[in-house]
């Protein structure tokens, strides 16, 4: 019935592809190869010598320069990146891995799928609504919330390992990044319409929720008008800042009920534009999520007063501050990608799981007082609880505080990472730092960190070393030396609800 | 069927009119995206135009299910027209649309239909206030395969059309008349033959317009109000010049 239709890739493969469209995005449509282990993507519109010469560019140096690099093999599983590039009938196109299994549905909706949409593409519309994720979508998956921080995270060192390329998705929104919640997998695809500054200008303004505010405020003006603000590096920031609220807290930061115009589509322009405003600002509180307004199904994520932006702790509050309150209409503030990665990394450690298990979100971050409790359950933390705060020195001698803690909690991992400062956990961290050194149980009611390859560990106070293979209790104002390497931390144990 | 209620309802303090067959006013909280589709329900269409219209309209309703985005704004609501015009599904959330069960007899009144929907877009579709943020502007689509044999000019002088965002109206099959419909709307398009796969084309290019209106809707800084504006319609639907 179906053809299939052999061509020469522009760098001399040969392809094949089912002359059949699977699917249509908004300038692509795209078809399988007979085997369906990659699709080949056609414009359906002619593409002028810039945009040839990009996708050249991305399939090429660009591509080259991301995967090729040391710790490349990461962003296999991170970008949908287009590897060749073909031309057939007139057409431009190009040929890019299909995503992996588990970015496609394996149960779908509730009631045996009542939506039909198992098998398709996991869009992260489905998982950042309330209204979609708890009305519709099957339990199996949901994900918790520590899923989501572990989405965030990888979002934003995907975006980060772009913006050091130098270059601009231009495009971020939950429909260009899938998102496996389950697995904590995300992918990041339409890449063929990035921006280079001052090479390739955009050719989309994006994605409504996600344009930055100058864009929408400008979008009037004609494309070369000097006044346009176009798709780049900052208004990706604004875009991964809004994923990274709307994942964390099920709700968009700007939308909120102030009103700005009768019209609706004026309405729309002022609010994500010119006015846009924080719905939690601290002191114009004129675009606050009315709860009257707030549909069953919305709850709590729509009560401010409930699940405020602090519950994502005491890094990445700040960084919401400054991308939706500082920096919305100030660019140049915005938090860049580089920094939502590092806050996200520390407040992973301050995760905590939720004593209730029946509670939907199953992990909290500490909340740094004497009695923590979930915040999305509600459920309050019973018995004794260690916060190690790190330490690190940069002489040798003296020990600074990291601004750094880490939790404990039963079968809690102690990484290479944690144990010295110049570790980072990204993809360029060697295969051997990717060990665990050690781990925390309870027993008897007691705290106790178990050894297992730190070879420096001791008790600072009474200089008693703790071998591997040994263990010791932790008790309030415990000092652990954990490693005499340069960047080598210091645990100071401090003992919270005791 | 429906059957349409006509007891009051409820008025809020911002006097917005809500329909009865929603339990929660909450239910409209969001903005919506009103989707009318105006059916010919005419003699002319029994047998397998019509049957391929209620696949149509399921299909339609199917793929926008699966659209998470459309699933959280989109409304839908079927106005008939036959020898009369019907509202047979009043503007409803998709996860609760019921397929309306269309029969095709009498005659095709047209303006009669276009009457019922500026009654109905006045009741059903959500005005903004300074209180209180409202719906979309209306997508409309009409499928005929005839002309009408009512007063069509009555209908379009009852319709203000500043209410409605595009409306788009598709001349099915060759008894179907451009140029009366080039009367309602500029956007016109055609069918050549009022088979299954034209008819399924035409609804599943319907469904690619909602998705991308309420996707894409504040790119363009205005709702769709053309053709252009659409995705472009696969080779059975051309446009009516």
């Amino acid at each position: 019935m179906t053809n299939v239709i052999r061509v020469q890739t522009l760098d001399g493969k040969t392809i094949e592809f089912v002359d059949e469209i699977v699917g249509s995005g908004a300038m692509k449509d795209v078809y399988f190869t007979p085997c369906k282990t990659k699709v080949v993507a056609f414009y359906r519109e002619p593409q002028d010598a810039a945009s040839r010469d990009r996708l050249e560019m991305i399939t090429g140096a660009y591509k080259d320069r991301i995967f090729d690099a040391p710790g490349g093999n990461y962003w296999r599983e991170q970008f949908c990146w287009p590897e060749h590039m073909i031309e057939h009938e007139g057409k431009l196109g190009m040929v890019m891995p299909i995503y992996p299994e588990h970015f496609f549905f394996e149960y779908g909706s509730i009631n045996n799928d009542m939506l039909g949409i198992k098998g398709k593409e996991k869009q992260g519309k489905w998982f950042a609504s309330s209204n979609n994720r708890e009305r519709f979508l099957d339990a199996r998956e949901k994900g918790n919330w520590l899923n989501y921080l572990q989405i965030c995270l990888k979002i934003a060192r995907s975006v980060r390992r772009m913006h050091a390329a130098g270059l601009a998705h231009s495009d971020l929104s939950y429909k260009n990044v899938l998102v496996a919640p389950t697995k904590a997998q995300t992918c990041i695809i339409d890449i063929d319409g990035l921006v280079v500054p001052g090479k390739y200008p955009p050719d989309v303004v994006g994605t409504p929720d996600f344009i930055a505010p100058e864009c929408v405020a400008t979008g009037h003006l004609d494309k070369h008008d000097p006044n346009r603000k176009l798709p780049s590096i900052y208004t990706d920031r604004h875009a991964l800042s809004v994923l990274i609220y709307h994942y964390l807290l099920l709700r968009h930061p700007l939308r909120g009920d102030k009103v700005h115009a009768l019209d609706p589509n004026e309405d729309e322009t002022l609010a994500m534009g010119e006015n846009a405003l924080f719905i939690e600002h601290p002191s114009d509180t004129s675009n606050r999520i009315k709860l009257d307004n707030v549909r069953e199904s919305e709850l709590p994520w729509k009560d401010t007063d409930k699940l405020p932006y602090t519950i994502t702790g005491p890094y990445l509050s700040p960084l919401f501050e400054r991308a939706f309150i500082n920096g919305l209409h100030k660019p140049n503030d915005r938090p860049t990608a580089d920094e939502w990665e590092t806050a996200l990394v520390k407040t992973l450690d301050l995760v905590q799981p939720c004593v209730n298990s029946a509670c939907t979100q199953a992990w909290y971050i500490f909340d740094n007082t004497k009695s923590p409790s979930c915040p999305f359950c509600t459920q309050k933390y019973e018995g004794a609880l260690p916060v190690l705060n790190l330490y690190s020195s940069r002489d040798g001698a003296n020990f600074k505080p990291d601004n750094h803690r880490l939790m404990v909690y039963r079968d809690q991992s102690l990484f290479p990472f944690h144990i010295n400062r110049q570790l980072v956990p990204n993809e360029r961290l060697d295969d051997k730092f990717r060990k665990r050194v050690g781990y925390f149980i309870k027993h008897h009611g007691r705290w106790i960190l178990v050894n297992e390859n730190m070879p420096d560990l001791s008790d600072v106070k009474s200089k008693t070393p703790i071998p591997p293979g040994a263990h010791i209790e932790l008790i309030d104002g415990l000092q652990l030396l954990c490693s005499k390497d340069v960047g080598g931390r210091l645990f100071v144990v401090q003992m919270v609800n005791n | 069927m429906f059957v349409l209620h006509s007891r009051v309802i409820n008025w809020f303090a911002n006097k917005i009119k809500f329909h009865p067959t929603y339990k929660n006013y909450k239910d409209y909280v969001m903005r919506r995206l009103p989707v009318y589709l105006l059916l010919d329900t005419s003699g002319s269409m029994a047998g397998e135009p019509l049957t391929s219209m209620v696949n149509g309209v399921q299909t339609l309703l199917s793929s926008l299910r699966q659209d998470p985005h459309a699933l959280e704004t989109a409304a839908l609501s079927v106005i008939e027209f036959g020898s009369e015009a019907t509202q047979s599904v009043p503007l409803t959330e998709l996860i609760t649309f019921q397929l309306p069960e269309m029969q095709a007899r009498g005659t095709t009144a047209m303006g009669a239909a276009l009457a019922l929907l500026n009654d109905r877009v006045n009741s059903e579709v959500i005005k903004t206030t300074p209180e209180r943020r409202g719906d979309w502007r209306p997508l409309v689509f009409l499928l005929t395969d005839g002309i009408p044999t009512d007063d069509l000019q009555a209908g379009i002088n009852a319709l203000d059309k500043s209410k409605l965002g595009i409306f788009v109206a598709c001349a099915a099959g060759p008894h179907a008349d451009t140029t009366q419909l080039k009367k309602i709307t500029e956007s016109v398009v055609q069918l050549d033959t009022l088979d299954s796969s034209g008819i399924a084309a035409f609804f599943k290019w319907v469904s690619d317009s909602v998705s991308t209106s309420s996707a894409k809707i504040d790119l363009s800084k205005k709702d769709v109000t053309d053709l252009g504006e659409l995705p472009p319609p696969p080779e059975e639907v051309q446009i009516a010049f």
